[in-house]
């Protein structure tokens, strides 16, 4: 039937974040707005079938970092404190963070990995001369060691 | 007993709990507290040498510990921790 709903399978193991229309304008106009400098902030959202992610709000945040914003970002704790709190309210989940590179490549970097946790989704927004150039979605794994691209789906993608 | 939020990624070693209940009239002790339910926990918030990790934050409240007291400060019953991820990164 043309109404019947489409149901992708992935493989057993697969990470899948969808983002919805909403939050994924948020993120946009913020890596955008933030050009040439790196944007963050915190996804929020539901888990479904175990570990299928839907992000349905997005945070903007300030970059907190002190010095070069370029190739830069810190999250304050205080607006991760302030997330944990409306998602509790809202009854979702922090999935995760987004941020920027700004006319580079989506790519989880040594810096990035580093900085991350284990079981969060990263989203990377590459900004290239001012537009949104791609985006991915990554996560480390349990030693920061290594991290795994997840199938991310927004709006357009 | 104060209570501590749990973030969803260590979830899994707290029984699934996203709060849990501990005693103690300061951060150490609270914590002390969390990690003798909990063992699996303890090497997610503390470093080989027994100090919380660089990138975990204890929020007492809406106070980040750093600014009060440390592990040394004081905790009410009536208190709310929260364990706040440090998250950094960049294209460098």
């Amino acid at each position: 039937m043309l109404t019947e709903k489409l149901q992708i399978r992935y493989p057993t193991g697969t990470n899948v974040i969808r983002i919805e229309p909403h939050p994924w304008d948020v993120m946009l106009r913020h890596a955008l707005d933030c050009y040439p400098r790196e944007c963050c902030g915190i996804m929020l959202g539901t888990l479904q079938d175990g570990d299928e992610r839907t992000v349905t709000t997005a945070i903007a945040c300030r970059n907190s970092y002190e010095g070069d914003q370029s190739d830069r970002f810190e999250l304050d704790p205080k607006d991760q404190l302030a997330a944990q709190r409306l998602a509790r309210e809202q009854k979702l989940e922090v999935l995760g963070f987004f941020h920027s590179h700004p006319d580079c490549d989506s790519y989880f970097s040594a810096t990035d990995l580093a900085n991350s946790w284990p079981w969060y989704s990263n989203v990377v927004i590459s900004i290239v001369g001012g537009a949104l150039n791609r985006a991915k979605a990554f996560r480390a794994n349990e030693t920061q060691t290594e991290s795994t691209e997840e199938i991310l789906t927004w709006p357009q993608s | 007993m104060a209570t501590i939020l749990i973030p969803t990624p260590l979830r899994q070693y707290a029984g699934g709990q996203s709060s849990v209940d501990a005693t103690g009239s300061s951060v150490s002790e609270v914590l002390a507290s969390l990690t003798s339910q909990h063992p699996a926990l303890k090497n997610h918030l503390y470093n080989d040498e027994g100090r919380l990790r660089s990138f975990v934050n204890i929020y007492v409240n809406d106070e980040d510990i750093r600014y009060l007291d440390k592990e040394k400060t004081a905790v009410a019953a009536a208190d709310t921790l929260s364990i706040v991820p440090s998250i950094a990164g960049g294209a460098a």
